[in-house]
């Protein structure tokens, strides 16, 4: 455990080391929630609810997507190991006493945190900013019950990523082909731009049996309140179902991936 | 002459690339299909539910949408290489490029064509054109405007590209400038019209996202008039001379580092 503590101080201290690059990515998310602050502001200029949220809850869930989004997405890890597999680098790692996964992870987790601290600031000024009413749950049950989901869709994200990259195993000279796709799926289906179920129903029904909406959507839904008491238990249940079965077959494919593994390039 | 040779040798051998990887070129294409698709599904959907936002109905939304890929597509393909001229600037290779008898803005702006654009863009301007000729009514005479507006928005997105790779000699930063105006050009996915003032303003005249992909589509529906239609172009021009005036200035503080 205290060499992953040193890990995770190391890699803090790292992300510090690029100020530069960290202050222009935590531009890119605040531009990226601009565009879904004005639509949302648009569409409610005249209009008291639209598809079952009011105003507040809306912005509530605005705000709550660059927290969130911010806290489940930042991680080091999808940049660097698919390319460490492919060029060889992971045999540093494989001599070592230490679980690359886990590695991984703990430097992830270290970047969410150095994240979550601007996201928390960035948020607090858009706020003073653009002064819109917010509406989040005044019951502990959701607030909770929110913040316990949003953790483990952390933890979600960080296994189906790692599914996804170890397509590097078989396919070295294109990591990066799957995790396009993922990334292009997360960013409209995990309800980054909209909530879910503005959509039809047949659609949201759908969408449920995919991991997507245990990312964002669900968590926010409990944060913001909407939702009931079977639901949370429902959300609770998919959650964890998503959590076990991605870590599941992640750990099944490296285990598999370490096989074929030939550190082709070092 | 020569340039026009050489930049068709640069298509050429991007074309031989794409066509050497064709799975990847279609996982791709697929997903970069997916975004723009989901991203209508969802203005379809909630605009089925509304009846308009900031005024526009939802063809117009979905069209304003489609040329936003249109222009943002074009670019891509035609400066793609602009994404790689960090390594080029720090592995010294910029100066192999510099004594070649030809101008180094070519082979740093255009010289990777990325041609799974190029099949996007096919599929756009099918979807596109089924939209104008079956599901709105739009003047012949808007197409004029419309073309030259695209042109224009071109320009202006060459020059962001050359100011990009100018920041990039002085300071070797290059990812993320070109990322920022990525995500800058993404709150153009709708109209500008629908932002409040200052924003407006701001998207409009100070950082010409507006301008380039807003105006090609309100030309297009008749909603522009000519005096805004002129300052596009004047902006175009202007930017473009300014862009060229910083490449040439940063030229000079190239330090040849890494070599």
């Amino acid at each position: 455990m205290k060499k992953y503590l040193t890990v995770f101080q190391l890699s803090f201290q790292n992300e510090f080391t690029y100020r530069l690059n960290f202050i222009l990515w935590r531009v890119r998310n605040i531009l990226r929630i601009l565009m879904v602050f004005f639509l949302w502001n648009s569409v409610f200029s005249g209009r008291e609810t639209a598809f079952g949220y009011t105003r507040p809850e809306m912005m509530a869930y605005v705000f709550s997507v660059l927290f969130i989004n911010t806290f489940v997405m930042s991680a080091p890890s999808n940049d660097n190991v698919g390319s460490q597999i492919s060029n060889g680098d992971l045999s540093n790692f494989l001599v070592k006493p230490i679980n690359y996964l886990h590695y991984w992870l703990t430097r992830d987790w270290a970047s969410k945190l150095l994240n979550i601290l601007f996201a928390t600031g960035e948020i607090f000024t858009l706020y003073i900013i653009f002064r819109p009413e917010i509406l989040f749950t005044n019951t502990t049950t959701f607030l909770f019950s929110g913040i316990l989901v949003t953790i483990i869709a952390a933890f979600i994200y960080f296994y189906l990523t790692k599914i996804v990259i170890s397509v590097a195993f078989w396919a070295p000279e294109q990591p990066w082909g799957l995790m396009f796709v993922f990334l292009v799926l997360y960013e409209i289906l995990s309800g980054g731009i909209f909530p879910l179920d503005v959509l039809p129903l047949n659609i949201y029904s759908i969408l449920k049996f995919t991991p997507f909406p245990y990312l964002v959507y669900f968590p926010i839904k409990l944060l913001v309140g909407n939702a009931t008491y079977p639901e949370i238990v429902n959300i609770f249940i998919g959650s964890f179902s998503w959590l076990i079965l991605s870590k599941w077959i992640s750990i099944k494919l490296w285990k598999n991936g370490l096989k074929v593994y030939s550190a082709s390039g070092n | 002459m020569k340039e026009i040779k050489l930049i068709y040798r640069y298509f050429s051998n991007s074309l031989q690339q794409a066509i050497f990887n064709i799975p990847i070129f279609s996982i791709f294409l697929v997903s970069k299909v997916i975004r723009v698709a989901l991203f209508a599904v969802f203005i379809y959907f909630m605009l089925s539910g509304l009846s308009n936002i900031g005024g526009y109905s939802r063809d117009q939304m979905i069209i304003f949408y489609l040329i936003f890929n249109l222009i943002d597509t074009s670019a891509q393909l035609l400066f793609r290489e602009v994404y790689r001229f960090r390594p080029l600037l720090i592995s010294g290779g910029f100066d192999m490029v510099l004594v070649k008898p030809f101008n180094p803005l070519i082979r740093v702006m255009v010289g990777g064509p990325d041609f799974i654009d190029f099949a996007m863009l096919i599929i756009l301007l099918s979807t596109i054109s089924y939209y104008i000729v079956f599901v709105t009514k739009i003047e012949i005479l808007s197409f004029i405007p419309f073309l030259l507006l695209i042109v224009n928005s071109l320009i202006i997105a060459a020059a962001f590209h050359i100011f990009v790779l100018a920041i990039g000699i002085l300071t070797l930063s290059v990812d993320h400038l070109v990322m920022i105006y990525r995500d800058l050009t993404a709150l153009a996915r709708i109209p500008i019209d629908v932002y409040t003032q200052p924003v407006r303003s701001l998207l409009t005249f100070i950082i010409p996202i507006g301008i380039m992909f807003t105006f090609p589509a309100k030309a297009l529906f008749g909603l522009l008039n000519w005096q805004l239609i002129l300052t596009s172009f004047v902006f175009g021009l202007v930017s473009l001379f300014l862009s060229l005036k910083f490449w040439n200035y940063s030229l000079k503080y190239y330090q040849s580092a890494s070599s």
